[in-house]
């Protein structure tokens, strides 16, 4: 069960949970914007900055 | 451009497992029986080659594209933010390189301290630890190549990849297990982690209804962002790195 959540999820929860948060962010600003605001134009780079947002806050224990 | 970037990413995260596995079958093989090591892995291949034909189908016929999309997006970053992770610590000194050579080598003596059963009576522990072993790398293969392949135009370059790969590994298998110390697995590792989440950036915004500038070429510019981003917190990690590496 051990090997089975560290080979889907991973060894932190951080990248799991900053995957989650930052669709659901996205999810709200598609549904917020409409189908041809400006998400439909720029929400790629905001999407990438939240994913390299997490991959940043995961590195965070080995800098302590 | 997304078909050589899908068949380097199937190709690489194919290879990269199974060699893994390749490495567990070998410590089983070499220190107790070839024939039960090879009993357990094909036990474990027919496994995932079941759950191959279960999930691609299943996944591209009831899921629609948007959605399936995002999905094929969260299981691309999920694998791909990981091996990042570790491919920056690996690369700025504070976490062990990946090495399958020396996975063997420890499997091996691990092996040693198990006693063989009489000969003609099967070796059930060797069977276990080869079907255990090539189980879980074989299903990080499928949940990749199947995540890869489900893009409109995805299939054939992820299994082209995937094709390549096994005969890559197979071959390194045959000849010997010495060249399984020359692979610069660390770097390769990083370079499949850049690649999938580019991949799962991408599918996850044209899911969330984002229309990328320049459509496909896009997959080069974020490749390029994710790259510079993890190189930045390489140089940035080694000048934390304590005098004394981390282990993993």
């Amino acid at each position: 069960m051990r090997a089975a959540r560290k080979l889907i999820l991973g060894e932190t929860w951080t990248l799991p949970a900053a995957i989650a948060v930052s669709l659901a962010i996205a999810g709200v600003a598609d549904a917020v914007s409409g189908s041809h605001g400006w998400w439909h134009d720029a929400g790629g780079f905001v999407l990438l900055a939240l994913v390299l947002a997490g991959l940043a806050l995961a590195l965070r224990p080995a800098r302590r | 451009m997304a078909f050589v970037l899908t068949l380097i990413g199937a190709a690489l995260a194919c290879g990269l497992e199974m060699l893994e596995a390749l490495a567990i079958v070998l410590a089983v093989g070499l220190t107790r029986r070839m024939r039960d090591a090879l009993i357990g892995a094909a036990g474990a291949a027919l496994v995932c080659a079941l759950l191959a034909l279960a999930l691609g189908p299943l996944l591209l016929s009831r899921v629609s594209i948007e959605p399936l999309r995002v999905v094929i997006g969260a299981a691309l970053l999920l694998f791909g933010l990981e091996w990042l992770r570790k491919g920056i610590l690996r690369l700025a000194g504070m976490r062990s390189p990946s090495d399958s050579f020396k996975e063997f080598v420890e499997e091996r003596e691990a092996l040693e301290e198990v006693q063989l059963p009489a000969p003609g009576e099967p070796d059930w522990a060797g069977r276990v630890i080869a079907f255990k072993g090539v189980l879980l790398e074989g299903i990080e293969v499928i949940l990749i190549v199947t995540a890869l392949a489900a893009r409109p135009g995805g299939l054939a370059p992820a299994l082209v990849g995937g094709g390549v790969a096994i005969v890559a590994v197979i071959a390194i298998g045959v000849v010997a297990h010495a060249p399984l110390s020359r692979i610069p697995e660390t770097h390769l590792k990083y370079v499949v982690g850049v690649v999938l989440t580019t991949f799962g950036v991408f599918f996850a915004a044209e899911g969330l209804g984002v229309e990328w500038p320049l459509s496909d070429a896009a997959l080069l510019y974020i490749a390029a962002v994710v790259l510079g981003f993890s190189q930045l917190e390489i140089a940035s990690l080694a000048r934390h790195r304590p005098r004394e590496a981390v282990g993993a």
